[in-house]
């Protein structure tokens, strides 16, 4: 007896429902084209990463030392890789050439960095690299 | 007339001979048919590393930027005139670079390995390369059995 009372109940309450459904829908076959589907640009789509220097139009140059300075480690003087700093390719060639100039023109010593840039802000941390060290 | 950029490290000395030593810089380079386009004075400063010139060791340097335009072959004239003057510590020309617009590449280098372009043209060569280090046995070459343990 229960089973059927509650077969009964669903019954009813599906029968209501499209009823609503029905009443709900509009019945003008004009509308149901306003509700087509619009065309438009994925909105999720990531926004294309780039590297800071490319971000700031940035042309490294010799002579600018104390932005160089900062892609150099303060304990060895050594030219951080591309998978710490997070350039693109081009940049990190560039910046390393342009260290190398400085270095060799005597702007911008080898074997450390120039202790009034020591508290420079920090472009990168090397300590978390983009791509894990070879070593 | 390409332009070059001339770094100069002059050694420590007063003003008054500081312009004289800049006149004859300028002045060798007029003599050869450049331009000046600009001078640039990075200022007085401690070098970072101590340079020998001269028979003289520096500590400290004035440190000029010049812009010149002269004709290539009158560059390392020019170089040896300089090298040849006590007053200049050192010296270095560059070629200026001229700005050539690329777009960044850093999205395409962040992808996976798999899906990166160069990635894919090393797996395209290396397809094509003949594994040297796997000997393979020619049954045309004569013998009528195979020599090695199957």
């Amino acid at each position: 007896m229960s089973l059927l009372n509650t077969f009964f109940t669903k019954n009813i309450y599906s029968t209501t429902r499209r009823i609503l459904v029905l009443t709900m829908r509009p019945s003008s076959t004009e509308s149901s084209e306003n509700n087509a589907p619009i065309e438009m640009e994925n909105p999720y789509k990531k926004e294309r990463r780039q590297c800071i220097l490319c971000q700031l139009n940035i042309t490294p140059d010799y002579k600018n030392y104390r932005l160089l300075s900062q892609f150099q480690s303060p304990y060895t003087g050594r030219i951080y890789g591309r998978h710490i700093t997070g350039l693109c390719k081009n940049k990190q060639a560039l910046v390393e050439a342009e260290i190398k100039k400085a270095q060799n023109c005597a702007y911008m010593p080898y074997y450390y960095k120039d202790k009034t840039f020591l508290k420079d802000p920090k472009l990168f941390d090397p300590q978390n690299p983009i791509r894990s060290h070879r070593f | 007339m390409p332009a070059y950029e001339l770094a100069l490290l002059l050694r420590a000395m007063p003003k008054q001979e500081l312009k004289s030593t800049l006149k004859r810089v300028s002045h060798a380079i007029f003599n050869r048919g450049g331009i000046i386009r600009n001078i640039e004075n990075l200022g007085f400063r401690a070098m970072p590393y101590k340079t020998s010139a001269h028979g003289l060791v520096h500590r400290e340097a004035n440190y000029f930027v010049f812009k010149i335009d002269t004709a290539t072959q009158a560059v390392a004239d020019l170089k040896e005139e300089y090298s040849r003057d006590v007053d200049i510590i050192r010296q270095r020309v560059f070629k200026v670079q001229n700005d050539c617009d690329h777009s960044c590449t850093l999205e395409e280098e962040m992808l996976p390995p798999a899906y990166r372009e160069e990635v894919q043209k090393m797996i395209e060569v290396g397809k094509t390369q003949v594994n040297r280090f796997t000997y393979k046995f020619k049954y045309n070459s004569g013998l009528d059995y195979y020599p090695f343990q199957k």
